[in-house]
């Protein structure tokens, strides 16, 4: 990839700064300043990472793993983020979520989710259409009990401690992944499922609701055979034109190892509520809806450590120009070449999904790389947040380009350690993170290792947890010491103009 | 509830335990003081217990949470219990949304009963109930909630309780046989599922020793089904072993879809456990035993 690297740390951190860390800044500060020489672009100002853990847990030391942000557009200082947190107070408690005022600088843990405890899947978005302020937020959870529950539920105000209203809920499904947005009449929500209650094994879904949540219907998105069932990666994107994309996983064969797979990619013109919903975009080999953008991928299935300590097998997205709905790039990973474990690709169409580019776009194929999240801004500059292992580290990367990666800019968010700390459960780090644009800043989550170690976070990081960076330790805020465990992050870059 | 001076500590002087005696005589108390047992009760129910001194009425002491009537910033003196994941000491000032804010004044002295409510750059609490007056001797509580590092993953005395009230047996056994189980093929013919969240499915044999709840069980053995994947949908689920013991908490099996099994050339109920707590260690058997007896 045609990358510009990072070049400056902020010391951001309530640890103070070393008289080492300033010589470094000075140092990559000298090296910037080459790469200006050479032409290329310093970084823009304010990058910003949080860890999300609030002060007043800093004795926690759970495998927050599987991020995901949602971001109130009217008011952008209020955003929720989630993972998987237990409430911290209550084995039967509410299952908790993270709430920013204040533009993603502080966090609050706030157990309001309608699952008991911590959920065992949970996305969101927060559409505006209805004119609460600090709402509405639209989640999908899971809830793992004697059996798997989705629930879809909303709040009106993410500041109280109201428990979300469920609004549907049914079990035998997987992956909810919600988008929304927010029109005159009221809220649009698309819940992207794998829904084992379709017929003949069909079972890629989106639930849509156009009435905020009060009545939703699942439209089957699969078309042709499958191996009894499709991926659990369904991922819908809205744009503002209403104009509604959703990719999936077609599984093929299935031999409990690896999947054989088409990536698939449907469109609906009409915000879903047509008679026919998503089957504008028919595949010229079989005139079926859902266009075959790759056909017969091979891609591993592991529900045991993989690559690294993670687990592989759907790593799926989708994102659409909000302000041109002809332009969409999709990613996905399979098992690529010879030696390599797992890899990334992103492709893009730019006449509604009827054609896409034959192969990956220039620099997207990323080896041994998951929890892929793409975003396009108001200005057409796609952003790609993924995770890479390499040298034994993971490493979240967020690259960005304005012509398809012809070029691009690419920032290292994080490089830590990918042997510590030990996994407690899978995923290790998410079968997903998130990435969304508002304004002109790519906003996002990712998680990662959470030792206080300044040169694991190369554009600066903020604490709220008590860290000792100098120590390179956490504690309880009383002093005493306090294991290593995977932390959500959050981060906001300025997009490239 | 009354406020009784045989709970108050003397440990602030003489002058407390006058306070407080004057306080009962006169009437004038508005205080919640629970009897003993409520007391205890009271302690089961609460995740944070503390005694503080409150510094501001309709205030709170962070932002991000609600101001209202209700909630109060209270100076902690002590922390009686609390999760260990959770930063509080002595100094810290805490928001408590109170039952009754007429009960409180600035400068009220008070332990406060409470649970979790936003965790930020401090802490939110909801009050449970309070005693008026210095720190209380603390309640005889049981082993979940006897430190101020109550852990993460132990539940309390009234979480226990339901838990145990929803079986439809509690015993006291040891696993004789672990092995791997496969759902069986439904008729219908319907497709198998593949998901990230597959349980993978095993199966116990428990020698039962003792029935503390639920009748008795024919041969002294059930079948205990448990998930034994290491996914998040599964984390909570207890893993067995050949020669665990344990205390389990059973319920017949509705996840799997096959409810029966076959064990001695007899069909009979399958059982599950798959949530907190469904499986303690012996360790808490008088605790167990305890909270059945006086339920």
């Amino acid at each position: 990839m045609k990358a510009v690297a990072s070049s400056r740390l902020r010391f951001t951190a309530s640890a103070p700064s070393t008289l080492f860390l300033r010589a470094l800044a000075a140092f990559l500060t000298m090296m910037a300043g080459l790469l200006v020489a050479r032409g290329q672009s310093p970084a823009p100002p304010s990058i910003k990472v949080v860890n999300l853990i609030p002060a007043s847990l800093s004795g926690e030391s759970n495998q927050d793993s599987e991020p995901f942000l949602a971001i109130q557009n009217q008011n952008p200082q209020v955003m929720v983020a989630s993972a998987f947190t237990p409430n911290p107070f209550s084995m039967t408690g509410n299952a908790p979520v993270y709430v920013s005022q204040d533009g993603g600088k502080t966090w609050v843990l706030n157990a309001i989710t309608p699952v008991q405890r911590m959920t065992c899947d949970i996305t969101h978005a927060m559409a505006t259409g209805e004119n609460h302020p600090r709402g509405d937020l639209h989640a999908g959870t899971l809830a793992c009990a004697t059996g798997i529950t989705l629930d879809e539920s909303e709040s009106n105000d993410v500041s109280v401690s109201t428990t979300m209203n469920v609004q549907s809920t049914r079990g035998n499904v997987d992956q909810p992944f919600v988008r929304a947005l927010g029109v005159a009449s009221g809220d649009r929500i698309y819940v992207g499922v794998n829904d084992f209650n379709q017929a003949n094994g069909r079972t890629a879904t989106i639930d849509v609701s156009v009435d905020g949540g009060a009545t939703y219907k699942s439209i089957p998105i699969e078309t042709r055979k499958t191996a009894g069932q499709d991926g659990p990666s369904v991922r819908p994107a809205v744009a503002n034109d209403g104009t509604v994309y959703a990719a999936f996983f077609g599984w093929r064969k299935f031999n409990g190892k690896t999947a054989t797979s088409d990536i698939v990619v449907v469109r609906d013109d009409a915000a879903a509520t047509g008679a026919n919903p998503f089957q504008v975009l028919k595949d010229p080999s079989d005139k079926l809806p859902g266009r075959i953008i790759v056909k017969g991928v091979s891609i591993p299935w592991s529900n045991a450590p993989a690559l690294g300590q993670e687990r592989i097998g759907s790593t799926l997205s989708i994102a659409v120009d909000p302000n041109h709905s002809g332009t969409v790039y999709v990613s996905w990973a399979d098992k690529g070449s010879k030696g390599d474990i797992y890899t990334l690709h992103v492709r893009s169409s730019t006449d509604r999904g009827v054609t896409w580019s034959k192969t990956d776009l220039p620099g997207t194929t990323i080896h041994n790389a998951t929890n892929v999240a793409l975003a396009v801004a108001n200005n057409g500059v796609v952003g790609f947040l993924y995770q890479q292992l390499a040298g034994g580290r993971w490493v979240t990367h967020l690259a960005q380009s304005h012509d398809g990666f012809m070029t691009s800019r690419d920032f290292v968010l994080a490089t830590v350690r990918a042997d510590q700390p030990v996994g407690q459960f899978l995923p290790y780090l998410g079968d997903y993170d998130y990435l969304l644009s508002v304004g002109n800043e790519f906003r996002g989550v990712f998680c990662a290792n959470n030792t206080p170690d300044f040169a694991n976070f190369p554009q600066g990081v903020t604490y709220q947890r008590a860290a000792d960076f100098n120590a390179k330790t956490l504690n309880d805020g009383s002093g005493n010491p306090v294991p290593i465990s995977i932390d959500p992050f959050y981060f906001s870059v300025p997009v490239m103009p | 509830m009354k406020i009784s001076p045989l709970f108050l500590k003397v440990g602030l002087g003489g002058a407390g335990l006058w306070l407080a005696l004057w306080l009962v005589l006169s009437g004038c108390t508005q205080a919640a003081a629970p009897q003993a047992t409520d007391r205890a009760a009271l302690a089961g129910k609460s995740s944070i217990i503390f005694s503080g001194t409150v510094s501001q009425l309709v205030a709170t002491s962070f932002p991000d949470v609600p101001k209202s009537a209700q909630t109060i910033v209270v100076r902690v003196d002590s922390v009686e219990k609390k999760p260990a994941a959770v930063s509080l000491k002595k100094g810290d000032n805490v928001t408590v949304e109170v039952k009754d804010v007429s009960a409180f004044q600035e400068g009220t002295h008070a332990t406060f009963y409470t649970d979790g409510w936003i965790f930020g750059a401090g802490v939110a609490v909801k009050e449970l109930g309070h005693e008026l007056g210095a720190a209380v001797e603390p309640a005889p509580m049981t082993s979940a909630g006897k430190t101020s590092g109550q852990s993460q993953d132990q539940m309390n005395d009234q979480e226990l309780l339901d838990r145990m009230k929803a079986s439809d047996f509690v015993v006291v056994g040891r696993v004789t046989d672990v092995r791997p189980w496969n759902v069986p093929k439904r008729k219908s013919g319907a497709p198998s599922r593949v998901s990230e969240h597959d349980p993978d499915w095993h199966e116990a044999v428990v020698e039962i020793q003792s029935v503390l709840k639920g009748g008795k069980v024919k041969g002294n053995k059930v079948i205990v089904r448990f998930p034994s994947r290491n996914d998040v949908a599964w984390v909570s689920s207890p893993k067995f072993t050949k020669n665990q013991r344990a205390i389990f908490c059973l319920n017949r099996d509705q996840s799997t879809g096959a409810p029966t099994t076959t064990m001695g050339g007899t069909q009979v109920n399958a059982y599950t456990c798959l949530g907190h707590g469904d499986a303690l260690p012996i360790s808490e058997e008088a605790r167990v035993r305890s909270l059945l007896k006086n339920q």
